[in-house]
């Protein structure tokens, strides 16, 4: 109830503090710029200047302190030791390198970054050109959507179940070693089997972001000009043709922005694998590692080093993902 | 690891009893004088102390069930000096102390759950030492007092060695739970030593059953179980001065005396026949379900190693004492060290230096303080003077027995040493010992990471 009490006047303070915001700077500009009297001309131009900075500064002021300040800090601590009292220079930065931990790390982000955003688009565009197809298309995207509404930490939880081993002669709980089973062969301890552990938890990741990449496909399908289409079917094109030499150039940007957009995602990938393996049996990620030494380790100073390895995988793909969005106007 | 034990029952009770007045918490659960177990003279000489119109924070990571028992034992304390008590739990304390340490705000008294903690803050400044008197009364009147003593002593800012911690509330690691029904039927004795327990693992295996029940699974935390067996196992096998330096990290982990208990443990868990689903299994088997094999009928093992708070995960209804019980985790009779036991407990200390704070940990030296939580729930203590006939049930009577006996305690060994350590590449390391990797390059792998700490 309290909880309800605190959300509901968050929301209430959030919408009329913009509100607020927006008509007392509008409220202070036209008092000390008047656009009126004789320098009525020079003050509108003056306000007009000044107006967009002022509409900005909360967001700015937000984004310094909680983006800007923060990464200076990391730079700073992962200069410094476990407790970020002595500077040590670079040795975090050789303790990462030398790190057998990080580089298993880079390996698995390496792979959840080639598969996990291929799998999760491919899927997403075969269900978005199927579905269109369908009468009950819509039933069949709105389950395939479905997983998006779960938390990582939930599907992770449901995921378990599916892997789940039991001891043999005890009965399998787990679905998949139940099939398995049922097929006559003997069940497995999945998580522990490396490196198809990995395969495994990038399983769960694929299946929530199909949704989503069938969703944006869908749209960007729908938008191509009939035109195009019938051009190609009166021109004797198969159904293969048509998708792939005229719809999927057409949507290609979007493929891309999808593509990005996971791939994003899946770098800084971390609640899956902390609930699932916690980075044992060789699954270790970056953004688990980092929590690690954060939390476990109480070294800021290597936590930190790690948090910037993310941050320097994250921005290139960050920047050419946001302007391929402008461009598509999306 | 800690894993806290909640009470149920007690707290339901103690709900009952400080409903009616909930805001002044003068009420106490036990009424002063009227039960003769308790020592109610220890109680009487705490009046003498008046600290009206002082308030005393208190701080630690106790919340729900116990810290409404933390509560009835402070309440005793506020009612004999007329201070005003206050505790505040928090479940990221680790993190709290140290913030408000470093700010300058700290409470009066703060509760660690770990001493490696207490050794930092210690270090920094912000604790105040309890004093030789307490250091030696400690020595006096816990069993195995000198072993509570060095885990309450570490070095100041000055680096002189000086007593900072007082433990009160302790939990028993070296256990092994069965179901006595099972033992009976099969005609199994309890093993008095641990070539008894290794002789009846191999009886049990050779009559076409499985002994053990081990999983080491725990989400996030998947692999203290396994800590907790290796440092057992380390306490049978060697010193208590090589238990502590290992702790510390002056034995290094490849070294063969532990890479012999890291050994010992393969010996129950690396073995098909021994462990229930196969040593295959037990990495990922959550510790939690890995008991449930004891009460399966026909039993899917007949013995669980594990810690005094397991009862909360066996099955509803199970009673322990009679369907399920426990015996200590024996030691060597070749080796000659005693009776170890290894267990966890919390550390009070001072972090504000007041009056107040000096006449709490008087009022934890009393007897009284002690047996109002022994008479509920959790709650275990090596003080010799406290009243055992208090104890609210008789499980934790006999875990008391396991404790008042031992030779030598030692902490949780994972719980001193660094995290990076402790909490993550011990784990890492058992976890892969038990899938199948050479003990040497898991000890040289664990040792490399400590190492490289700075």
């Amino acid at each position: 109830m309290e909880q309800l009490a605190f959300a509901s006047a968050t929301i209430v303070i959030g919408i009329f503090g913009c509100v607020l915001w927006f008509w007392g700077s509008n409220w202070l500009l036209d008092r000390a710029l008047p656009p009126r009297g004789p320098n009525a001309g020079r003050n509108i131009g003056r306000a007009a200047r000044v107006r967009p900075w002022l509409f900005l500064g909360p967001a700015l002021l937000v984004l310094a302190v909680y983006l800007v300040w923060p990464v200076v800090l990391s730079v700073w601590l992962s200069l410094h030791d476990a407790s970020g009292q002595r500077f040590v220079g670079l040795g975090n930065w050789r303790w990462l390198i030398a790190d057998d931990k990080f580089r298993e790390s880079i390996r698995n982000n390496l792979l959840w970054l080639l598969i996990v955003p291929a799998a999760s688009t491919l899927f997403g565009l075969i269900a978005a050109s199927l579905t269109d197809r369908l009468r009950w298309g819509d039933l069949a995207k709105s389950l395939i959507f479905m997983p998006m509404a779960i938390s990582f930490i939930g599907a992770s939880v449901i995921w378990k179940f599916i892997y789940d081993f039991r001891g043999e002669g005890q009965a399998q709980i787990g679905l998949l070693n139940a099939v398995v089973e049922g097929l006559g062969g003997a069940p497995q301890t999945w998580l522990t089997l490396s490196p198809w552990n990995n395969l495994m938890l990038m399983a769960v990741l694929i299946w929530i972001q199909t949704g989503f990449a069938m969703v944006i496909l869908s749209a960007a399908l729908r938008g191509i000009p009939e035109e195009t289409v019938e051009a190609a079917v009166l021109d004797g094109a198969s159904p293969l043709q048509i998708f792939f030499k005229i719809k999927v150039p057409q949507i290609w940007g979007t493929i891309a922005v999808v593509w990005t957009t996971i791939t994003i995602l899946v770098l800084t990938v971390f609640d899956i694998v902390l609930a699932m393996t916690n980075g044992q049996w060789a699954t270790q990620v970056l953004a688990n590692l980092m929590f690690d030494w954060m939390f476990r380790g109480n070294d800021t100073g290597r936590a930190s080093a790690v948090a910037l390895v993310i941050m320097l995988l994250v921005t290139p793909i960050m920047i050419w993902n946001i302007r391929t969005a402008r461009r598509e106007g999306m | 690891m800690r894993i806290d034990r909640s009470a149920g029952p007690a707290l339901l009770s103690l709900a009952l009893a400080t409903a009616p007045q909930l805001a002044a918490a003068q009420d106490l659960v036990f009424a002063p004088g009227e039960d003769s177990r308790f020592d109610w003279e220890s109680y009487e000489a705490l009046k003498q102390t008046d600290l009206s119109g002082q308030t005393l924070t208190v701080f630690g990571p106790w919340l729900g069930p116990d810290k409404a028992l933390i509560d009835s034992v402070v309440a005793y304390f506020a009612a004999a000096t007329g201070a005003d008590v206050r505790y505040s739990g928090s479940d990221s304390f680790e993190q709290q102390i140290v913030i408000d340490t470093g700010a300058g705000s700290p409470p009066d008294i703060a509760i660690f759950p770990q001493p490696g903690l207490v050794a930092d803050l210690a270090a920094r400044g912000h604790i105040a030492p309890l004093g030789q008197e307490t250091a030696d009364w400690v020595l006096e009147n816990y069993a195995a007092g000198p072993s509570w003593v060095d885990l309450g002593t570490h070095q100041g800012p000055d680096g002189a060695d000086a007593f900072y911690g007082l433990i009160y509330k302790v939990d028993l690691k070296s256990l092994v739970w069965f179901v006595p029904e099972n033992f009976e039927d099969a005609g199994y004795e309890i093993p008095e030593t641990m070539e008894d327990l290794k002789a009846l693992t191999q009886q049990i295996v050779d009559e076409g059953e499985t002994p053990w029940c081990i999983g080491l699974g725990s989400g996030a935390a998947t692999g203290w179980p396994a800590t907790d067996w290796v440092e057992d196992l380390m306490l049978r096998l060697n010193t208590p001065e090589d238990y502590d330096a290992w702790t510390r990290g002056e034995l290094a982990f490849d070294d063969p005396k532990v890479l012999a208990a890291i050994e010992e443990f393969g010996w129950f868990v690396r073995n098909d026949d021994f462990v229930q689903g196969g040593a295959g299994a037990v990495a990922s088997t959550d510790f939690r379900d890995s008991p449930k094999g004891l009460f399966a009928s026909p039993p899917g093992c007949y013995m669980h190693k594990q810690a005094s708070f397991i009862p909360s995960f066996f099955p509803e209804g199970t009673e322990v004492g009679l369907d399920a019980d426990f015996f200590y985790f024996p030691a060597y009779e070749e080796q000659d060290l005693g009776k170890p036991v290894l267990g966890g407990g919390t550390t009070f200390a001072i972090t504000r230096d007041t009056e107040a704070a000096r006449a709490f940990i008087e009022f934890l030296k009393s007897p009284i303080a002690h047996e109002v939580w022994m008479a509920q729930s959790g709650f275990l203590t090596p003080l010799k003077t406290a009243n055992p006939e208090v104890y609210g049930d008789p499980t934790l009577r006999k875990m008391a027995d396991i404790l008042l006996a031992a030779d030598t305690f030692r902490f949780d060994g994972s719980d001193l040493m660094p995290g990076a350590v402790g909490a993550g590449a011990f784990w890492t390391g058992m976890i892969d010992y038990a899938g199948g990797a050479d003990a040497a390059a898991v000890g040289a792998m664990i040792r490399k990471t400590w190492d490289s700490l700075n």
